[in-house]
């Protein structure tokens, strides 16, 4: 049976301590660096930009009077809208009741898979 | 004959091997350190300045009512060169110091009304990208009113300017 | 036989495996043990890019009545910064918002906008600066950026309020009811300010006109010509009043407010005098030329709704009879969309960045 060498276990001692202290040390690094992917991550997963930009193009086209124009126009949302942004696009306008300090009731809805938006905007 | 002595530092030797080996990969495992590459972090930056350049670029500067945007104009007038130089103007200026150096390839999409088709037109382009670079794909939408030179069927359309941008 | 020291016990062997596994359990709950600890360093760029986006897409909170018409005493309610119009505007900037927000002796760095715009426990140091292209705004608050900061850049576009320029020779009374009886010593011209049409006819506040929120800027210029005998006499013209009346669908009209001394929201500039006329009490005070009248964002807000309409009339007195910058017989002069009359808001393009540390 092998005796076990008890030389030198202060160094051996040093030696786990110091190694225990770079693992935790690496643990702490290791969560910070995936605060900030998570969150550029997040950032660029939320189609933030694209419903603004798709929602202003709907409530401007909300004003459109000429019936041929505005079905030609929900077409091309939804069909380029599903072609590059893999995004289903809807709207449908409807006139405002009377007295109301806007023009139209919109219903906006976008579903990219990941995340769905409708809104009953007021313009 | 084989001589059985020692078997028990054969079994000590390789219990040790195996929790070395252990030790090796939950310590590689929890100390890669991600690269800000790794963390998309510069992807999201340029994401955010290219849509607000395009948004930028389609929001005129006085009323609306009669006011084109220069994305407009620049699609109405097929004025590719503008396209370059205000998209590029936008995104490359600081508030102090150097102006940064983006490259992009601008596409324009629109609806095809006969035959319900989607197609692209190229607008223009800084140089073409090669394999490696990591571009990111910002849009805008872009109302065209049917008294202008619209690419496609003469109407009131919708079209979707399409960019891709990445830093050098 | 060979020499076995330096060799492991079993029983150190078995001890050490058991005490390995003990460890990759435990280390897997390290995590949420952790979870308190901030790890600021590499979420610099996440706090810049939220900073970014409160500033450019957001108005702030108050938003109505906005938090930039409150004054340095009152800054204790403002809750938020944001520099848009409104929520549906995003990227386009209020100027009114932009000079409150880099107003050094209004709020002070760091404290007053950590807990107004960074939001966080951890007490971030942060660097934010604004141009526009042409570089007529140029405004930065905060530290100088030390190595290894996270940053965001943002476009933008400013929005540059309406302001009116009123040419006097063009608004003589003479030969609009009579001649001779409107040779009289007191004169007076009146401005509207439609707020029904102003906030109806442009739906999209980027470029709307809106007393209630924005600055209004009006200009009587030339006044000097405006006599009969062309340029006038010397010290013939001065100014006794201006008050302002309101018309609403369910109030009587009648005066609201009158000019009597220097306000911090409603000034008056004489002769293109950089400082505002002191007071205008019952001594009219002499005017050669022109006559500014710039009323702060809000001033019309307590007084006015988008229902109102609401009157500037200013009251000239003359030394001598004469006919003068007058349209008490015609109709008032009205700031409005016509881009003949007003000088439209205008958006001009710049570039905001964030650095945060």
């Amino acid at each position: 049976m092998a005796r076990l060498n008890d030389d030198a276990q202060w160094i051996v001692l040093m030696g786990f301590i110091v190694s225990f202290a770079l693992f935790f040390l690496a643990i702490v690094v290791n969560q910070s660096t995936v605060v900030g992917q998570t969150t550029a991550e997040g950032v660029i997963e939320f189609p933030k930009n694209d419903i603004i930009d798709v929602r202003n193009e709907i409530l401007f086209s909300s004003g459109i009077v000429n019936p041929t124009n505005l079905t030609d126009v929900k077409n091309d949302i939804s069909s380029i809208g599903l072609a590059r942004k893999m995004a289903i696009i809807s709207f449908n306008a409807t006139p405002a009741p009377p007295g109301s300090s806007y023009k139209n009731v919109i219903l906006i809805h976008y579903n990219n898979g990941v995340t769905a938006y409708n809104e009953t905007a007021n313009y | 004959m084989v001589n059985s002595d020692g078997q028990l530092f054969t079994i000590e030797g390789i219990s040790a091997g195996l929790i070395m080996l252990l030790t090796a990969y939950i310590v590689v495992n929890t100390t890669s350190i991600y690269t800000p590459g790794d963390t998309h972090i510069s992807d999201m930056q340029l994401e955010q300045l290219g849509s607000d350049a395009l948004r930028l670029m389609n929001t005129p500067n006085t009323s609306a009512t009669s006011a084109e945007s220069s994305l407009q104009k620049i699609i109405i007038n097929n004025d590719t060169a503008q396209f370059s130089n205000t998209f590029l103007w936008f995104c490359n200026s600081t508030t102090s110091g150097t102006n940064d150096n983006l490259q992009f390839t601008a596409d324009l999409y629109y609806r095809d009304k006969n035959t319900n088709s989607v197609n692209k037109i190229h607008l223009t382009q800084t140089r073409n990208l090669i394999g490696g670079e990591h571009p990111v794909r910002v849009t805008e939408w872009v109302h065209l009113n049917s008294n202008g030179q619209v690419p496609v069927n003469n109407r009131e359309q919708a079209v979707l300017v399409e960019v891709l941008l990445w830093r050098d | 036989m060979l020499d076995d020291q330096g060799n492991l016990s079993i029983d150190f062997l078995a001890g050490m495996t058991i005490f390995m596994i003990a460890l990759i359990w435990i280390s897997t709950m390290v995590p949420g043990l952790l979870i308190t600890l901030q790890g600021k360093t590499i979420d610099y760029d996440a706090v810049a890019y939220r900073t970014g986006a409160i500033l450019v897409e957001d108005p702030g909170w108050p938003a109505s009545p906005p938090w930039d018409n409150l004054n340095d005493l009152q800054k204790g309610d403002i809750q938020r910064f944001g520099l848009s119009i409104t929520k549906d505007t995003p990227n386009v900037l209020s100027l009114h918002k932009i000079n409150r927000f880099f107003c050094s002796t209004a709020f002070s760095y760091p404290s007053d906008y950590q807990s107004r715009l960074i939001f966080s426990n951890f007490q971030y140091l942060f660097n934010i600066s604004l141009s526009t292209f042409d570089r007529t705004i140029n405004e930065s608050l905060g530290d100088v950026k030390p190595d290894g900061y996270g940053h965001i850049r943002r476009y933008i576009k400013i929005k540059y309020p309406s302001n009116t320029t009123i040419l006097a020779p063009n608004y003589l009374n003479s030969g609009v009811s009579g001649g001779l009886s409107d040779n009289t010593t007191t004169h007076v011209f009146s401005v509207q300010l439609n707020c029904t049409q102003l906030i109806w006819d442009e739906t999209n506040v980027a470029y709307q006109i809106n007393p209630l929120t924005e600055q209004i800027m009006v200009n009587i210029s030339n006044l000097n010509n405006a006599c009969i005998f062309n340029p006038c006499p010397p010290n013939l013209i001065s100014l006794s009043s201006i008050k302002i009346y309101r018309q609403n669908p369910s109030q009587p009209f009648g005066q609201v407010r009158e000019y009597l001394s220097s306000d911090p929201q409603f000034n008056v500039y004489i002769d293109g005098s950089n400082t505002p006329l002191p007071a205008l009490d019952p001594p009219s005070v002499n005017v050669n030329n022109n006559v500014s009248v710039i009323f702060s964002p809000g001033f019309f807000f307590g007084m006015a709704s988008d229902s109102s309409q609401m009157y500037v009339n200013y009251t000239f007195t003359l030394a001598n009879p004469d006919n003068f910058f007058n349209n008490t017989f015609t109709t008032p002069y009205h700031y409005d969309y016509n881009p003949v009359r007003v000088t439209q808001p205008l958006l001009k393009e710049g570039v905001l960045e964030v650095a945060v540390w």
